[in-house]
């Protein structure tokens, strides 16, 4: 291992207060970060499945990557991986990521990820300084909220710490840097399946529920600091790869983007304007901000105001609650979802759910769900607040709604009715519909052959629908055809790969198998393993470069080359995305996974889809369009499926990975403990 | 970080500068250096002290960092580039230019910078008993340290009157020793030239473009001589104003909607 990595994964039993080390090489084959992440979760628990998210068995596995810690644009991502309480019906092995400093910080402290098993008796906290790890009491701690319990952890840890002064460690390790905390809010304490894993003000490992898995071990947080270096294979390779992605960049002092931003917001999204994450700064008077980044992204789509309210937080994280007339108090409503650590694509579902029952006369005082929410004054900070609070702390019906959506329902005795006709939108195992599955096909189908919400914009959502959307696409809808597609190695040339309309190499075509498959290697290799931002990469067409070409798919290879030393192509490494995420699909089977699962809900096939701006080939011309009104063929969608499981290598019959698919892979004793569960494919 | 504490921690870092140039002012940097050179290890005062150069003048460097603190990110790419050109590693704690942030503080407070500011009256030069820290006048009379000739003793850090201290404890094959910004001069894990008339790894890399080298000589006082504003007319474009009253002309006031967009 000769760049990249420091070499270890620290491992801690709770139960037995154990703290020991892995191996990073015996895992490099995976890559890192989501990779070794699967790999890891598979040799330590795969031969128990399956068991509990809140099982002690389950695993929390925070991975970071070999670019962790180094400025590899846009990777400052840390994957959490486990089996996730907010799913539906099994708590898949599920992955969530969270932005800021903390894979950073974990690669200066030395290590490459941490796998955290077991479970404490008392409340405790995890307390990284370089090598030095110990579990220390969370007395004090536990019930407060993610600020508090950041702030009080950093004081903590280094008593001595000032603000904009150098503070030693150790002897002879000096750093500016404050410590970064991850952790769950009272939320979580509760073992809501809302929770969320918090770092920062606003940094959210929102999916899956692993902050009610943080609380079920009595795991409040876990900190990291350390000053040691991450070695690079060629240093001077790596400087020169970063100095030439400089003209994929937004670039602050150019107007022609600025230009281009003045026709609307979609172009902040494609271009990677700063500061654009943060949806509640709009409105004029502007509150002071500057753009705030992630360790090592040159896009900084978050904001630091004035005011100091919504700092960090972006997109969902400033849209679940909207206090009406106030963007004050909808930033501090937000800012209080933050602090009780609730999921926030979990929580916009709920509420509206919560809303739609109280519209239907259902719930409310008296009613035949009873509460004592004041759910006439949705709209206001009381009824956030009151809403938030008692789902975090289960007071009332709180403690049924901090079973999440899909369980809140079923408890209740709707999740049928409700799910199926679109009341409830649960697409994708318990998590809510995001872009349209019957336009933009390839987001649905990764989503629901995964196991939630795809949440990777940078996919053709960003580029291509969001360009369409704007009303002032850059390119016509062929060229952005030939341009995406040229991209997207190894099935480059193959334009129909972006084609969103129905017909017979439309949505249902072998080549929308290919995107597919695409878009699953590149999320568990580059997103996965490399700890990539979805709103970042990949990046296939860019409005920043004259040609319109993306960084994708050369720089990838030419930055993780420079890191690790290796000597491997685009292709190579997406190979290598496709033995994770078989080793994904075999947990998931070991869980219970068969292709029958795989389908939406009756809504999304049977309600004509208001549409949504996607490239179209109709009638032997490439043309921009909407698909309105379209309905999704169940018959197709399962011939697809037929297609999509064969070209990975999977039993078409039930969607189990086959011997020969995981043997090819290095994945014998994978195949191994499939065959003696019998669901080897 | 409360408000308060930001109050606390500037009176704290003005007293600190006042009492240290107070200090060299009234002579006693000779005194002072000699009592640390005292309680410093053995091996670290090996050589013998060169006499302090209290009130020396020194020719001014030909090159200087400016830099945005209200423009900057806080992405740290500067630190790792800084870091990997001199080092060839990705590292915070080496770098050169220090990026500090407290991600709940209020703008601008929430982020500062600190590259060394390439005195006119180099504190680090004028007081390094060993010479070490000296000024490089076959390279534009760069402020530098030579990691070979430092014997470990802090003096630099600790009377550097910037607060975090701009000279950098770093270990070098097992052992601490001070460095300092060169300006680029001397990376061997680099293309390009550096130094003054050459490139440097922060100012090329930065993507907010907030850190830029001049030739001129800053304003000494406090920050305001190189803390200054690399903001031009398009900044407004990105919705981030430093003052409530500033209004862009563009249109802000899109909405998401439609479809099922989140």
């Amino acid at each position: 291992m000769t760049g990249g990595y420091t070499g270890k994964i620290l491992r801690v039993n709770l139960t037995t207060k154990a703290i020991s080390t892995i191996d990073t090489a015996k895992y490099e084959e995976f890559g890192g970060g989501h990779g070794i992440g699967s790999a890891v979760f598979f040799d330590l628990v795969g031969d128990q499945l399956p068991f509990e998210a809140f099982d002690p068995r389950n695993l929390i596995i925070m991975m970071a990557s070999p670019f962790s810690g180094t400025f590899m644009p846009g990777s400052g991502r840390c994957e959490v991986q486990g089996l996730g309480p907010m799913l539906y019906p099994i708590e898949w092995f599920g992955h969530s990521n969270f932005g800021g400093r903390f894979t950073a910080q974990l690669k200066f402290a030395g290590w490459d990820g941490i796998v955290v098993e077991g479970a404490s008796s008392e409340p405790v906290w995890i307390n990284i300084v370089n090598d030095k790890v110990t579990i220390e009491s969370a007395k004090g701690i536990w019930g407060m909220d993610t600020w508090d319990t950041q702030e009080e952890i950093s004081r903590r840890v280094i008593p001595s710490l000032r603000y904009g002064e150098w503070a030693e460690l150790a002897e002879n390790c000096h750093t500016t840097q404050t410590p970064a905390v991850v952790c769950c809010g009272p939320a979580g304490e509760n073992k809501s399946r809302l929770g969320c894993l918090l770092h920062g003000p606003g940094s959210q490992a929102a999916l899956c529920g692993f902050g009610g898995v943080f609380g079920s071990k009595k795991l409040k947080a876990i900190s990291a600091i350390g000053s040691k270096d991450v070695p690079i294979a060629d240093p001077k390779a790596f400087m020169d790869a970063r100095l030439w992605f400089r003209q994929f960049q937004w670039n602050v002092d150019n107007p022609r983007e600025a230009e281009r931003f003045g026709k609307g917001g979609p172009y902040a999204l494609i271009s990677g304007r700063p500061s654009g994450g943060n949806v509640l700064n709009r409105e004029i008077p502007l509150t002071p901000a500057r753009a705030a980044a992630c360790a090592s992204c040159p896009r900084g789509c978050r904001m630091r105001l004035a005011t100091g309210d919504s700092n960090d937080s972006v997109c969902a994280g400033t849209m679940v609650i909207n206090v009406n007339g106030s963007t004050k108090f909808t930033r501090q409503g937000n800012d209080l979802m933050q602090k009780y650590g609730l999921g926030h694509w979990q929580l916009m579902p709920l509420m509206s759910y919560v809303q739609t029952l109280y519209k239907e006369g259902v719930l409310g005082k008296g009613k035949q769900i009873d509460t004592d929410l004041p759910l006439d004054q949705a709209g206001t900070f009381a009824y956030a607040e009151a809403l938030m609070r008692q789902i975090s702390l289960r007071q009332g019906i709180g403690n049924d709604l901090a079973e999440g959506c899909a369980r809140f329902a079923e408890k209740i005795g709707r999740y049928q009715k409700d799910v199926s006709s679109g009341t409830l939108p649960l697409v994708y195992y318990g998590t809510a519909n995001h872009y349209d599955p019957v336009v933009e096909a390839e987001w649905g189908y990764s989503s629901l052959l995964g196991e939630r919400d795809l949440m990777l914009h940078m996919m053709s959502n960003y580029p291509i629908h969001w360009m369409a959307w704007s009303g002032d696409p850059y390119l016509t809808a062929e060229e952005t055809a030939k341009l995406y597609t040229d991209a997207m190695e190894p099935y480059q040339g193959d334009v129909f790969m972006v084609d969103h309309s129905d017909g017979p190499t439309g949505i249902y075509s072998d080549s929308k198998v290919k995107q597919v498959a695409w878009i699953k290697h590149y999320e568990k290799f580059w997103i996965g393993a490399g700890g990539f931002c979805g709103w970042r990469w990949p990046m296939c067409i860019t409005n920043n470069t004259a040609d319109r070409r993306g960084p994708t798919p050369k720089a990838e290879p030419r930055f993780w080359n420079a890191v690790t030393g290796k000597n491997l192509t685009f292709a190579d490494y997406m190979e290598i995305g496709h033995k994770i995420y078989t080793l994904d699909r075999s947990i998931w089977v070991l869980q219970g996974r068969h292709r029958d699962m795989e389908k939406y809900p009756d809504f999304v096939y049977d309600r004509p889809t208001r549409g949504s701006d996607m490239t179209m080939y109709v009638d032997g011309k490439w043309k921009f369009d909407t698909g309105q009104g379209r309905k999704l063929d169940r018959a197709k969608v399962e011939d697809f499926k037929t297609r999509f499981y064969k070209f990975e290598g999977y039993n078409a019959e039930n969607g189990y990975p086959t011997r020969e698919t995981l043997e090819k892979m290095n994945l014998k004793k994978v195949a191994d403990l499939l065959k003696s569960k019998n669901k080897l494919g | 970080m409360p408000e308060d504490k930001e109050a606390e921690n500037k009176e704290a870092a003005v007293k600190k500068r006042l009492s240290r140039r107070d200090f060299l002012v009234t002579g006693g940097a000779v005194v002072a250096v000699d009592a640390l050179i005292a309680t410093t290890p053995a091996k670290a005062v090996a050589a013998p002290p060169l006499p302090a150069a209290a009130g020396a003048t020194y020719p001014e460097s030909k090159g200087y960092l400016l830099y945005d603190s209200k423009k900057c990110a806080s992405c740290t790419t500067c630190m790792l580039s800084c870091s990997l050109v001199h080092y060839g590693v990705q590292s915070l704690s080496r770098s050169r230019i220090q990026i500090m942030q407290d991600a709940w503080g209020k703008f601008p407070y929430d982020v500062r910078m600190a590259p060394c500011r390439q005195c006119v009256t180099p504190v680090c030069v004028q007081n390094c008993p060993v010479g070490a820290a000296y000024v490089d006048t076959a390279n534009g009379n760069v402020r530098r340290i030579d990691s070979q000739k430092c014997i470990g003793c802090q003096t630099c850090l600790k009377m550097c009157p910037q607060q975090p201290h701009r000279p950098v404890w770093v270990v070098i094959d097992g052992v601490g020793k001070s460095s300092k910004c060169d300006l680029c001069i001397d990376t061997p894990f680099w293309n390009e030239k550096g130094g003054p008339g050459g490139k440097q790894a922060c100012v090329e890399s930065c993507p907010m473009m907030a850190i830029k080298f001049v030739a001129q000589t800053p304003d000494q006082k406090e920050t305001e001589g190189y803390d200054v504003n690399l903001r031009n007319d398009h900044w407004l474009n990105l919705g981030l104003v430093d003052n409530s009253t500033v209004v862009p002309k563009m249109d802000l006031a899109w909405k998401v909607g439609g479809g099922e967009q989140q």
